[in-house]
């Protein structure tokens, strides 16, 4: 008997084969005890083989499995970034208690899952693959922040985020269903055809409405205000090392697909929609930096910072052009390395002071572990958008292709926003540098004691603390390398740059 | 040859901050000292060199743009990490590296005991690297990267003594008053790039005149950005508060950063964007009446207050003063020679006054000191040149640099002629502060510290404590060491004074008008496009200016000699006759408490009230709420805060409606 396989382009689909035969493999091998240590190296081998695939196809331009997916340089540019965030939480995540105690297979299980669903997204050109990828996305994400079973605020940032993410998922999926009906198609690219033919189907309020119902749904995966409100909660709540996933990969996911959706689908509306994705952006700038300011857990102050970055990004939508797109993928790589290195940092300090990510503990963090300070620091000064950083060249960029579109008081917004955002990213690094070693222990010892929520006093016992968790290679080598490539990066930028418009330029028969 | 030798100059004190800050664990201090000495030295070198090679060009070839690499291609934009030398940056470069390897030399001796010596030095590198990148930078971005590093730089060295409280927040003050400035310099280059499409200086400065009609709201708008970064740089009104609290760091650096280098880039940046405030004339003029507001308000802070190092960091803001009305009134020959001369006495007042200072054992009233002339007689002549030269006096440096200005504005007329009233009152107040210090430190029985001096021949070891709140400090890291040193008995610190007193003596006569004008020919290819280039007032004009500048000073240094000497009875009784205006002089105008009620106040109301609305409103409003849904969730989650689900479905209901509602009236 001969096996015909159906006939489509394995190619083109390799990336997403590779996460799913990596998934079916750790899934596997979780049932036998001998192999089941080997989780992080299937997962790091999966996304590695993963991330060749994706360099392997990285000239594509084709659609896959009849016009559903799509890859091309976005694709391609956002799935690395995904890849190398998730194997960056496999690194963080050794020796966390999420991993151990959910089970370390169905924890890395889960994680891939996750990432499978972010590369669909990333090629999605279908409100289909749109909807389904987004929430092949988030549900192993939900499982995914209640995996500390033993804290309660893991748990409980698991339900909320699960509560207040289904509310998102309807709300995009109304928004889809009204543009459905509105245009007659499920294609991106037929959408905005069906848009265009329609006779006042550009600006009647069924496509309208359907256009911001999407925008809140798409807004609540990026942290968008005034759709933020879960972040802070559960960027804090959850284990750290699915925090930083949190942060980054889904951001890179699902604003790759909110490029897709408002500029291929949506097009031909970019003067309807422009200005209230510019309302929402500006919005964000100003509740993420000023929330930030008052913020002492160090993972709630990143997720406030999220939000502002969230804002800086979409500001790239919002010009609907090229340079705004490349300078949007241009910010979303400077944005892994920076918040790479953050959290790096604060996992391997976590698990140094019983799980407390208080801002107190840093100090004479720069006397006593300069491996773990000066990554923090870079990545502080980054985030500010200070030069020779990654993040001044990725702020420059954004302004000026706004500057260039016309949107002069948004590039002021984001001037405004980076000077209010100093205010807190400094204070960190204060409390790293200006300090001194003995007021170090007396805070790491008074925090043992103070009346703390239970859950952190009893740290102490805490099989998990590890007093040398600043000389890991697993957590350490992350945070160098992040730290290494927001300098080179902020020094010589070129080669991001053309990483950014090989993302820019998928997108060039769409726009100018 | 011109342009590697400027490359040098920037490499060098960039490689010696990092070759000091990696090897903190093995070298010995003083070996990092040198290194640090060596480097910046070099590098002033490397600057002469540069200039002969820009003085060997014809006058009209005389600029050299000179690129790396492509800095960054973004979009329309094309960075490249470029400096652009021409007589201006050079003059710069000179002048920064010159007083910069004095003061290096200076704090090799002064720091000796201070436990972070390393630190100190790398520091202290990095800030001339940053500083040179500003006067270097080829393009407005870079311009905006040396800018904000300085800021850094001066952060870093405020807070040097990182365990004082003062210090730390002064550091913090300086900085957040420095990045206000930053965003003004932003908005700059946005809206010149938005203009012109080009932020580099040469099409800038050359497609400016094409692009903009003089006076057009957009050029207008672009100069007062631009202002808004050189006064928060260079402490003019009403971005002042912070260059008095600076003085917390250590002297070396108030007398480096606070006096000589770090406050005069916004001169310099006014000089060397002179082509578009020629276009905006009246942003210049603005820039004009900020610049004669703040010297004369800095100059009645200056006569009032009593800490020794804070008068001169009002001095200092009411020199800079005259540079801004002069760089902005189109004397930029002026302006630029008053900021060489003026880097040369103040950083020697400076010195003499770290001198003292570690006399007293950190003390620095001059209510208390008293009587040093004989315990510190080479401290004092420096003190009293630098003060000759500060007031103005006829034949020192800044009676030829300060008078040129004040001319200057006399000879434009008309609304200028104000200015000119102005700065001659500004001219008699320098006069009288300047001579308070010396009349009240030097003559007289001396005091305490200055007798123990005398007989046991080394400084008095007091507790050491803040001067500013008495508290009780130690001498580890972090805090000020054991004892810092005086000139009597520090070579380093003796030379270095002793080759600033010269200068600020004899500086002058670069610029002696109609015999040599040094500086103005030397400076004439880069403002030889400006329309005042070649207005300036007859040499016979000039010297009958010298002359009121002359006899102005020495009224001022006469009444201070009444004041303080003959009958210092007066000071008090006009003191209580007029206690109002001390108050209101001594407590500096109450410039931080304006600025804390219209700015800090406010902006700290809005941090407050919206981490109450976007937080507490919905973390209290949630918590009674919620058992419904809490009850629903298991037992695992009861008593979880997630009340908050509430707030966050109300706050997204709203924005789903706000958003709803803006597309439903669009489709109408």
């Amino acid at each position: 008997m001969s096996f015909d396989a159906p006939a489509m382009d394995y190619a083109g689909l390799s990336p997403v084969i590779a996460l799913t035969t990596g998934l079916v493999v750790i899934v596997l091998a979780s049932v036998f005890d001998s192999v089941k240590r080997f989780g992080p190296f299937l997962a790091l081998l999966t996304f590695a083989v993963t991330a060749g695939c994706l360099i392997w196809q990285w000239s594509a331009d084709i659609d896959l499995v009849s016009g559903s997916l799509r890859l091309d340089g976005l694709a391609a540019t956002l799935s690395i970034l995904v890849v190398i965030a998730a194997a960056v939480s496999v690194l963080l995540a050794i020796g966390d208690p999420s991993e151990t105690q959910a089970g370390r297979s169905d924890w890395l299980a889960l994680l891939t899952g996750s990432v499978l669903g972010m590369v669909i997204l990333a090629q999605a050109t279908s409100m289909l693959t749109f909807f389904v990828g987004l929430e092949l996305l988030s549900i192993p994400l939900y499982a995914l922040c209640g995996t500390n079973l033993r804290r309660r605020e893991s748990l409980e940032s698991g339900l909320k985020y699960l509560i207040v993410g289904s509310v998102g998922s309807a709300t995009l999926l109304y928004g889809l269903a009204m543009i459905y009906g509105a245009s007659g198609a499920t294609g991106f690219q037929a959408i905005s055809d069906g848009l265009q033919a329609g006779d006042g189907m550009l600006s009647d309020s069924l496509t309208l409405v359907g256009v911001g119902l999407v925008a809140v749904g798409l807004a609540f995966k990026v942290s968008i205000a005034p759709f933020h409100q879960w972040t802070p909660d559960v960027y804090q709540g959850a284990p750290t090392p699915v925090t930083a996933f949190m942060a980054v990969a889904t951001k890179a996911a699902a604003f790759a697909v909110f490029i897709r959706f408002f500029l291929v689908a949506l097009g031909p509306l970019a003067d309807q929609w422009d200005v209230m994705l510019a309302a929402l952006a500006a919005l964000s700038i100003v509740v993420g930096n000023v929330g930030a300011l008052a913020q002492t857990s160090l993972k709630r102050m990143l997720g406030y910072s999220g939000i502002a970055q969230a804002g800086y990004m979409l500001a790239g939508i919002v010009t609907a052009t090229q340079a705004g797109v490349d300078a949007l993928v241009f910010y979303l790589a400077a944005y892994v390395a920076m918040n790479v290195g953050a959290f790096a940092v604060v996992v391997a300090r976590e698990r140094q002071t019983g799980f407390s990510d208080d801002i107190s503990t840093l100090r004479g963090l720069g006397r006593e572990k300069p491996l773990l300070a000066w990554p923090l620091t870079i990545s502080m000064l980054a985030l500010a958008g200070l030069p020779p950083t990654v993040g001044f060249i990725g702020k420059l960029y954004l302004i000026e292709a706004l500057v260039d579109d016309d949107w002069t008081w948004l590039a002021v917004m984001i001037a405004i926003g980076t000077m209010i955002s100093l205010g807190y990213y400094l204070r960190v690094v204060a409390t790293v540098w200006m300090s001194p070693a003995e007021e170090s222990e007396a805070a790491a010892a008074s925090i043992d004691t103070a009346a703390l929520p239970p859950q952190i006093a009893g740290a102490q016992a805490d099989p998990f603390t590890d007093s040398r968790a600043d000389r890991r290679w697993y957590l350490v080598a992350p945070a160098l390398i992040a730290m290494a490539a927001a300098l080179f990066f902020g020094v010589i930028p070129q080669p991001l740059v053309d990483f950014a418009q090989h993302a820019g330029n998928a997108l060039s028969v769409w726009i100018s | 040859m011109t342009a590697t030798w400027a490359w040098l100059v920037l490499l060098l004190p960039l490689l010696g901050s990092m070759t000091i800050g990696l090897t903190f664990r093995v070298l010995p201090a003083r070996t990092a000292g040198l290194i640090g000495v060596t480097a910046i030295v070099a590098a002033f070198v490397c600057g002469i060199l540069a200039l002969i090679g820009l003085q060997g060009e014809p006058s009209e070839s005389r600029h050299v743009a000179s690129s790396l690499w492509e800095y960054a291609s973004v979009g329309g934009l094309s960075i490249d990490l470029g400096i652009y030398v021409d007589p201006l940056s050079i003059f710069m470069v000179l002048v920064v590296t010159g007083v910069s390897s004095l003061i290096h030399i200076y704090s090799y001796s002064y720091m000796k005991s201070d436990q972070g010596y390393h630190r100190f030095f790398s520091y202290l590198n990095f800030f001339v690297f940053s500083m040179l990148v500003l006067v270097l930078a080829g393009n407005f971005i870079m311009l905006i990267v040396g800018w904000a590093l300085v800021g850094f730089a001066s952060y870093a060295l405020i807070s040097y003594w990182y365990r004082r409280n003062t210090a730390t927040k002064a550091g913090m003050k300086a900085f957040v008053i420095n990045v206000i400035g930053d965003i003004g310099l932003y908005l700059a280059a946005i809206l010149i790039f938005k203009n012109i499409g080009s932020v580099d200086y040469g099409t800038v400065f050359e497609k400016a005149p094409e692009v903009f009609t003089t006076n057009e709201w957009e050029i207008v708008a672009i100069c007062l950005c631009l202002l808004v970064g050189a006064f928060a740089k260079s402490a003019q009104m009403p971005f002042h508060t912070w260059l008095a609290d600076a003085m917390e760091g250590p002297t070396p650096v108030s007398s480096l950063i606070h006096a000589a280098t770090m406050v005069t880039a916004g001169v310099y940046l006014i000089a060397r964007c002179h082509s578009l405030f020629e276009l905006a004339p009246t942003a210049a003029d603005v820039s004009a009446w900020v610049g004669l507001v703040t010297l004369l308000i800095a100059g009645t802070i200056a006569i009032a207050v009593t800490d020794l190092k804070r008068i001169i960091a009002y001095s200092t803001m009411s020199q800079i003063g005259y540079m801004f009305v002069g760089v902005s009134i189109g004397a930029y020959s002026a302006g630029m020679f008053h900021l060489m001369t003026h880097a040369f006495f103040k950083a020697l007042l400076f010195m003499a006054a770290g001198s003292f200072i570690s006399a007293m054992a950190n003390m620095q009233d001059i209510d208390r000191m008293k009587g040093f002339r004989k315990a510190m007689p080479f401290t004092a002549a420096m003190m009293i040149i630098g003060a000759l030269a500060l007031s103005g006096f006829p034949g020192t440096s800044g009676w030829f640099s300060k008078d040129e200005i004040i001319d200057f504005a006399h000879f434009r007329g008309g609304m200028y002629d104000w200015m000119w009233v102005g700065m001659l009152v500004g001219a008699f107040m320098t006069a009288v502060y300047s001579f308070r210090i010396i009349f009240r430190i030097l003559p007289g029985p001396p005091c305490e510290e200055a007798e123990y001096l005398e007989e046991h021949g080394h400084v008095i070891h007091g507790e050491p404590k803040n001067p500013a709140t008495g508290e009780l400090e130690d001498t580890e890291v972090g805090y000020p060491g054991e004892e810092h040193h005086i000139a009597e008995q520090a070579g380093g610190m003796k030379f270095a004074m002793a080759v600033l007193g010269v200068l600020a003596l004899i500086a002058g006569v670069l610029q002696i008008p109609g015999l040599d004008d040094v500086v103005t020919k030397f400076l004439e290819p880069t403002f030889e496009n400006s329309v005042f280039s070649h207005m300036h007032p007859t040499t016979s004009e000039s010297w009958i200016g010298l002359g009121e500048g002359a006899l102005i000073s020495l009224a001022g240094i006469a009444t201070a000699w009444l004041l303080y000497i003959k009958r210092p009875d007066l000071p008090v009784r006009f003191r209580e006759r007029f206690r109002w205006i001390h108050t209101l002089t001594v407590n500096k105008w109450y410039g931080d408490e304006i600025i804390d009620f219209l700015i800090v106040n406010p902006v700290k109301a809005i941090g407050r009230f919206c981490n109450r609305a976007f937080e507490r409103f919905v973390i209290d409003g949630a918590t009674t709420g919620v058992a419904g849904l809490t009850r629903s969730a298991g037992a695992a989650v009861r008593d979880m805060q997630s009340g908050l689900l509430r707030g966050y479905a109300v706050l997204m209901l709203f924005g789903i409606l706000a958003i709803v509602i803006y597309f439903l009236i669009r489709s109408i």
